[in-house]
């Protein structure tokens, strides 16, 4: 597996973290400590100001044939945070979703916007998720969500805190520069 | 009750003039802001996030393999802010918990894979059983039990949830714990 990552400026990633693959990190990302993400059946595209906290594992498994037909990339959107301990293996994430501690989504699954996974919930069968969809409680019950809720402020304090403690890996990729050969 | 020893290797670990012993293959972040007030243990894989707060225990804490301690957060109109974490004395954290409790008490067990989350607040003396999920800003009073299907057992008349005397029991576990658990050199 090569390892191309590409990290925007601005981006943040600790240097304990673990990416494997071909890895794009947008600008505005947070990578906390020990978090993984392996490109494992093709690229990984992380949006704007996603969050991935410590022990969450992102794997993309779109192996599939119609995945391959169409490009086998995991695409995800943009303000997505993925807690403690999540395990997020999903064919197509959105924008603005929340993947709770301990929780899993299967290849199988596709997540749409604003939806939340909750802590230690699973979801395993093939399924598009609606929008605004939540998953809560231990039998994984589904309701639609009433508060929208935003973790701009978070990234915000994150941002100033992570860089006094954490060694970073730098931006690889500057969008300015590949202006400039042009 | 008698606990059988375990040993790790020497160079894993290291001890400090206080007791504590801390696995090298912890994440310990921000770790002056991290206090274990002795013959703490902290084993491998666990994460200690110290840089987002501070982060105190008692004496003969037992932090298993992959918890992971991490102080909540509350969201306020102007920004967020991260609150220190407090841990009792003789409290015992499962393999892979994560607790992100606002304060923890003394004699308190946290099973293997909890989930305590944001800004929770633990009594001491409480259990919360393996695997249990507590949602944000819960509150266990002392000797409850909270259980993994999600409901919070005891109280009044209802005096088995926790094992009688469970504050000894606590204090001889985890001193034992601690005594066993020994260099194999």
């Amino acid at each position: 597996m090569d390892n191309s990552v590409k990290i925007m400026p601005k981006a943040i990633v600790c240097e304990e973290s673990v990416l494997r693959g071909d890895i794009t990190i947008s600008p505005g990302c947070i990578i906390h400590t020990s978090a993984t993400i392996i490109a494992e059946c093709g690229p990984i595209i992380l949006g704007e100001n996603c969050i991935v906290e410590e022990y969450a594992t992102i794997i993309n498994k779109n192996a599939s044939e119609e995945a391959e037909a169409g490009g086998n990339a995991l695409i995800i959107g943009t303000n997505n945070v993925f807690e403690v301990g999540c395990h997020v293996q999903a064919k197509k994430i959105g924008e603005n979703n929340i993947f709770e501690c301990k929780s899993y989504v299967s290849p199988a699954v596709s997540v749409s916007s604003g939806c939340v996974i909750g802590a230690g919930c699973r979801l395993l069968a093939a399924q598009t998720l609606p929008e605004h969809t939540v998953i809560y409680s231990k039998n994984c019950l589904q309701r639609d969500a009433m508060e929208k809720q935003s973790q701009a402020l978070q990234i915000e304090s994150l941002r100033k805190i992570l860089p006094n403690y954490h060694h970073l890996k730098k931006a690889t990729f500057d969008a300015k520069k590949i202006r400039g050969q042009v | 009750m008698e606990i059988l020893d375990t040993y790790y290797s020497r160079d894993e670990y290291v001890e400090t003039a206080s007791g504590n012993k801390v696995s090298r293959q912890t994440v310990l972040c921000g770790s002056q802001n991290i206090v274990l007030n002795g013959k703490v243990i902290v084993q491998s894989g666990a994460i200690i996030r110290g840089d987002l707060a501070n982060v105190r225990t008692g004496r003969y804490c037992i932090i298993s393999k992959g918890a992971v301690i991490r102080p909540p957060f509350k969201q306020f109109s102007k920004g967020v802010a991260f609150f220190p974490l407090h841990i009792g004395d003789h409290v015992f954290v499962g393999e892979g918990a994560i607790v992100s409790a606002a304060s923890v008490g003394s004699y308190v067990y946290i099973g293997k894979n909890a989930v305590i989350g944001r800004r929770c607040v633990l009594k001491d003396c409480c259990i919360i059983e393996d695997g249990a999920i507590l949602p944000p800003e819960t509150t266990v009073a002392s000797f409850m039990r909270y259980t993994a299907a999600g409901t919070i057992e005891g109280g009044q008349g209802n005096p088995d949830h926790v094992p009688p005397a469970m504050q000894d029991q606590m204090v001889d576990f985890t001193k034992s714990f601690y005594e066993h658990f020994r260099s194999n050199a």
